[in-house]
């Protein structure tokens, strides 16, 4: 196939998840070696890699220890990009919309307003801003899950009136729960303001970190992802069917209401997830599942959501690998990192494609 | 033991709205090819949804062998059922052989297995379905692409995959050439004399007249008429329905049926209220 053929056509899904899948692994490799402190050579971080995968002889002295945080921030990073990515690309389906993305709903602000009351309550990250108090990153991760949660319980009361669950009332009341977790949000800021360190914490929040992951939560993050993927395979011929409306679906045989259900509780989980490791980083749940469509062309889910999930990894790592590499002592958040290179890129992607873009 | 899709004493008002639908009692056996008939907005479309059980009903019951509708769950009934709908929320991006896939559902595994689905069955149906609606060489066209009168074909197609004895089509031949109005009422006929049941809402009375073997004739939400062809498409019963603007005439091929053709008659010019 020539590149005519492919630009019509598109790119094989096995083609572009082995190209994905080799990406991710030359980028985690590119994040084990460059960072603060140090940078390996490619030989030396993969003996690293190996001591901690596989309990071989681990380098001299702190290195091995450098290069296990690195290791725990790119996964972190992976895992986030591949819940976003993966969160939007199952909320585009559900909607049958293009503009759907885990942050419409409310559900990534739900889970920052509960991760941040956490926070607010017993004090910032993993260290411990205020003291001894040391919360554990488990907590900011319960205060994100029942938060996204939380924000459901409405949305469910006023979009599922009369036992079926209309779309664009969802939309809307998630909308409506987004303005009302924002303003939460805001009034917390500046009711902790008199608190430098608090006020701080929840200031780096807003934009996303991926520092100090800990290994309890980069295991969780990459467990729900692995398990979002398999649900979403399992809904994923449904979500190909509802493209042509939810009643032609019923006629098929689609058990609409347990699918629209499912699909939703996975997205937000997965929101929430993304949300309690990193906090907010926005833009990649709505511009991934588009970038795969654009490089496939093909809008059937089941490749869609398997090259959702990788490439929204490889993006957030990637992201963070080169802003290491090339800014390196500017300590940008990923969030603002992927605002300022993203938002461009997909204008421009827009622009570029203007004539061929359809109604996915 | 009850056969056929039945409806009976069927009520439907949308919440807080007026009636779409008032007693209305309508059996559908296999073997048979019932024409639904009547003006814009007379509920036909509501009915159909009512009996593929896409829509609950406000009031009376529709059962399918004896069985009410209500207790199947949605694969079960879909296969069973199998409805051509008149119009899509949005097309799909996809092949056609892909879209007329998706008429296989029902008759797939409730969970996909992780990896990989083809099953050699479903795509045998896919290429049997297209062939008798005489779209097999649309396969691996894309859905966009397509003319509104073969779109039309594939969706008769995709509803021919899902093998269900009862079909149930909401105007069919709207966007058809007169060739392939034909040619697929043709279709729908052969596969009632293989033992289906089909339910055709339309507005084309003279294809009605020619291939119902049973017509119902719905106004304002009631069944003002229903038999055989002859009973139905003549004046005294058309004309109270759908106005005067109708010339009846017998066919030329001897069948004994009417053509009933739309035509200006008697002194009114424009249109009028009713």
């Amino acid at each position: 196939m020539g590149l005519a053929g492919l630009k019509r056509r598109g790119l094989a899904p096995a083609l572009a998840a082995g190209g994905l899948a080799l990406l991710a692994l030359a980028f985690l490799l590119g994040a084990l070696c460059v960072g603060p402190l140090r940078n390996f050579a490619p030989a030396e971080a993969l003996r690293g890699l190996a001591a901690a995968g596989f309990g071989t002889e681990p380098l001299a002295g702190s290195d091995q220890t450098i290069l296990g945080w690195r290791l725990l921030r790119a996964l972190a990073a992976f895992a986030v990009g591949g819940m976003l990515a993966l969160s939007g690309a199952l909320l585009q389906g559900l909607f049958g919309n293009a503009l759907a993305s885990p942050g419409v709903l409310g559900v990534s602000a739900g889970a920052s307003l509960g991760a941040s009351l956490v926070l607010a309550a017993i004090g910032g990250f993993g260290a411990g801003v205020l003291g001894g108090l040391a919360p554990s990153p488990a907590w900011i991760t319960l205060g994100a899950l029942v938060g996204a949660l939380l924000v459901l319980v409405p949305l469910f009361l006023v979009a599922g009136a009369g036992g079926r669950l209309s779309m664009p009332s969802l939309l809307l009341a998630g909308m409506a729960m987004n303005a009302l977790c924002a303003g939460l949000l805001a009034a917390l800021q500046s009711l902790t303001l008199s608190d430098f360190e608090v006020a701080r914490a929840l200031f780096a929040w807003s934009f996303g970190t991926l520092e100090d992951r800990s290994r309890a939560q980069v295991t969780l993050a990459l467990a729900v992802l692995a398990l979002a993927l398999a649900g979403g395979l399992l809904v994923a011929r449904e979500l190909d069917l509802l493209a042509c409306g939810e009643e032609d679906a019923a006629a098929l045989g689609v058990n609409v209401r347990a699918v629209k259900l499912a699909t939703l509780l996975l997205a937000a989980l997965l929101a929430a997830c993304a949300v309690a490791v990193a906090g907010q980083i926005g833009f990649v749940g709505l511009v991934v599942p588009h970038l795969v469509r654009l490089l496939t062309r093909r809008a059937d889910h089941r490749p869609l959501l398997v090259l959702s999930a990788l490439a929204g990894g490889t993006l957030v790592l990637a992201t963070d690998v080169l802003q290491r590499a090339f800014l390196p002592g500017i300590d940008l958040r990923p969030g603002v990192v992927m605002a300022l290179l993203g938002a461009p890129f997909f204008l421009y992607l827009l622009w570029a494609k203007r004539g061929e873009l359809r109604t996915w | 033991m009850v056969t056929g899709l039945a409806a009976r004493a069927l009520e439907f008002a949308y919440p807080g709205g007026a009636p779409v639908l008032a007693g209305v009692d309508l059996a559908l056996v296999p073997g048979e090819l019932v024409f639904l008939v009547g003006p814009n907005g007379s509920g036909k479309s509501t009915l159909l949804k009512l009996l593929a059980g896409l829509v609950a009903p406000t009031r009376g019951t529709v059962t399918l062998c004896g069985a009410a509708l209500a207790t199947l769950g949605p694969r079960a009934r879909a296969r069973q059922l199998a409805l051509v709908p008149q119009a899509l929320r949005a097309l799909p991006d996809a092949r056609v052989a892909d879209f007329v896939g998706g008429g296989r559902y029902a008759h797939g595994p409730r969970f996909e297995p992780l990896l990989g689905r083809a099953r050699p069955a479903d795509a045998a149906a896919v290429a049997r379905a297209l062939d008798e609606a005489d779209a097999g060489g649309l396969a691996e066209r894309a859905v966009g692409e397509l003319s509104l009168g073969q779109f039309q074909r594939v969706l008769v197609a995709r509803a021919l995959a899902q093998e269900a004895p009862y079909l149930l089509l909401d105007e069919p031949t709207a966007a058809l050439d007169p060739d392939h109005q034909v040619r697929l009422l043709l279709l729908v006929e052969r596969l009632v004399a293989a033992g289906r049941a089909a339910l055709v809402v339309t507005h084309e009375l003279s294809l009605a007249s020619r291939f119902a073997t049973r017509a119902v004739v719905l106004a304002g939400g009631r069944v003002v008429a229903s038999g055989g062809a002859g009973e139905v498409f003549r004046r005294a019963v058309l004309e109270p329905v759908f106005g005067p603007h109708l010339v009846l005439a017998p066919a030329p091929d001897g069948s004994g049926r009417n053509l009933v053709v739309p035509w200006p008659c008697g002194g009114e010019t424009g249109t009028r209220e009713r």
